[in-house]
């Protein structure tokens, strides 16, 4: 083989060749409320959600301690006030905060200055009790309006992980055209547990009942995406879910992919925050071809008809 | 009869023929043609993946291996990101015709079939200098009226049918020359075993996204039985899908199986096309 499909992007410090990136989606029972409003007051369905609050993080917690690896966790600001005890637990532990907003909403429902507030209250909520201000961003569910990405740097949000379109990261686009801040760390669906593993009987989920993944396959899966991460020197982005991934039977799946993945003496791992910090310092704005900009030259004088 | 105990179809005596074809969709599709796309920001950087980032590592790894492809571009694609889809035609492969925005044409009357047609010549010509020769048509059916405005656009063959496992000549009212037919299968379009994507959803129900290290035993099968039995295959695979850093893997994988076999041809589409009007106008 040549070496044109080999060539590596050298983008990270200390002559690292590939960052990976562990982020789990704490939601509790938000998440599946917010795509499945028919679940509400279903408590056996709920505890299905309950149950990464209840058992998951903590399992979480300690398998990450174990093998000394720090990751970063999207949070609803109501998820926070609901489990408090959580939160602090987590930013003990030396894990980094971010929010998903306040009230886990569907985005495209909201105006924009409902998502500005949304936005707000949730770090509010999450500063009540780690006293830092989170920087970081998830978009909850849905799209957000035009704009958005203007008031979460304003908000001090460093980094969103919301957008797909792209293997390293790179900048959200603002709306006047200068510079951005702010840092996209995109996301990919097959490095989410959720595809693969998230079941509920009735209401159905997935809305087709499908059949829950093969653990090993699974596995299998995501350590050829990691094997192709690492071979192009990549940004690998995981998204995982308390409830999906920290049970006692998959726990083990997730541990066997990290040591998998660190058994790579060159792997950055790090918190979205730290990867976000070190591109904006080091990397140049985005191409004029690129996915986010391509929006924006089609998007910036309003909505397409 | 089967065709593996006649005399070879294929030139230089090779067993059997494979067109890899790949469609560079980007973020055309439905959601575009619908205008739900202009809200989903998400949604279109999925799309802009393919020809932004996954397609130069696609020629790349093509490169390696020495294989010609043929890219089914929708000219969206082509007005939005011309110096990636240059590089296609400058790397030796062929670049075809796949709608303005990936329109239905069962869909759509005759008189907007022309238009897309005539769209995707001009801006091919502006942006590629080609007059493209073959066409697959995006989502779905074609309409009655297609092959004879096919054929009035210049294009000699389709690959957009499914109910066959070697090249066939259509007879169109009308046309003195048939349009080649170089029909694909679902079992080699990469959406079947390995996409996924939410609002829109896909799959319709959300279904499991299939092991990798199955779907490559899957197609190596499939290539495996087509050439054995003297036949064609062709590819629907997707460059924001399949070249992916993890798919690329798997590619690499698949292409390695593909060039353990010496008695295979390896073509573009227009070549298969080509060689069949001329060698087998007269096979069933």
């Amino acid at each position: 083989m040549s070496n044109n499909s080999t060539s590596v992007q050298e983008k990270w410090p200390q002559g690292k060749r590939c960052a990976v990136v562990i982020t789990f989606d704490f939601n509790d029972i938000q998440g599946i409320l917010s795509q499945v409003p028919a679940v509400a007051g279903r408590e056996k369905t709920l505890s299905v959600w309950r149950y990464g609050t209840l058992r998951g993080i903590d399992r979480i917690l300690a398998m990450l301690a174990e093998k000394n690896l720090r990751s970063s966790w999207v949070v609803p600001g109501i998820v926070a006030d609901d489990h408090p005890q959580k939160i602090t637990q987590i930013a003990r532990a030396g894990h980094e905060l971010a929010t998903s907003g306040y009230e886990f909403a569907k985005f495209d429902d909201l105006s924009l200055e409902e998502q500005v507030s949304s936005l707000q209250r949730g770090q509010a909520a999450l500063k009540a009790y780690t006293g830092e201000q989170p920087r970081g961003f998830r978009i909850p569910a849905g799209n957000w309006a035009p704009g958005f990405a203007d008031a979460l740097s304003e908000a001090g949000i460093d980094w969103s992980s919301s957008w797909r379109g792209d293997d390293l990261p790179y900048f959200q686009p603002t709306s006047t055209g200068e510079q951005s801040q702010l840092v996209e760390l995109p996301m990919h669906y097959e490095l989410e547990d959720e595809p693969y593993f998230a079941f509920n009987l009735s209401p159905a989920v997935p809305p087709a009942q499908s059949r829950i993944a093969s653990y090993r396959h699974t596995l299998g899966n995501m350590k050829m995406d990691f094997d192709g991460f690492y071979r192009f020197g990549l940004c690998y982005v995981l998204r995982l879910h308390p409830e999906v991934i920290g049970t006692a039977g998959r726990i083990g799946m997730l541990a066997e992919l990290l040591d998998y993945i660190t058994s790579k003496p060159d792997v950055w791992v790090a918190t979205a925050g730290e990867v976000a910090d070190w591109w904006r310092q080091t990397q140049p704005q985005n191409e004029a071809s690129h996915p986010a900009q391509i929006w924006q030259q089609h998007t910036q004088n309003g909505v397409q008809p | 009869m089967t065709i593996s105990n006649a005399a070879s179809l294929w030139p230089h005596g090779k067993k059997g023929c494979m067109a890899l074809a790949f469609d560079l969709d980007g973020p055309t599709g439905d959601a575009m043609l619908n205008g739900t796309l202009w809200h989903k920001p998400e949604y279109f950087t999925f799309g802009g993946y393919g020809p932004y980032r996954a397609l130069a590592r696609l020629l790349d790894l093509l490169d390696d291996y020495q294989l010609p492809a043929t890219f089914f571009v929708p000219a969206w694609v082509v007005e939005n990101w011309p110096k990636q889809c240059q590089a296609i035609v400058e790397r030796g492969h062929e670049v075809a015709y796949h709608g303005y925005r990936h329109e239905s044409f069962f869909a759509i009357d005759a008189q907007q079939q022309r238009w897309v047609m005539e769209k995707s010549r001009e801006i091919f010509w502006q942006y590629l200098g080609i007059r493209a020769e073959g066409f697959r048509t995006p989502s779905g059916d074609w309409h009655i009226d297609t092959p004879s405005i096919l054929i009035e656009a210049g294009v000699t063959y389709s690959s957009s049918m499914r109910g066959d496992d070697r090249p066939y000549l259509i007879q169109v009212p009308g046309h003195e020359k048939p349009l080649v037919e170089i029909p694909g299968r679902w079992e080699m379009d990469d959406y079947a075993s390995i996409a996924y994507t939410r609002e829109p959803n896909f799959p319709s129900g959300l279904d499991r996204t299939a092991s990798y290290e199955l779907t490559l035993d899957n197609w190596c099968r499939e290539f495996d039985g087509a050439m054995n039995e003297g036949l064609s295959l062709t590819t629907l695979f997707h460059p924001k899908i399949t070249g992916k850093p993890g798919r690329i893997m798997l590619l690499d994988q698949f292409f390695t199986h593909l060039r353990s076999r010496e008695d295979v041809w390896f073509a573009r589409c227009r070549e298969v096309a080509q060689w069949w009007l001329e060698e087998h106008s007269d096979v069933k």
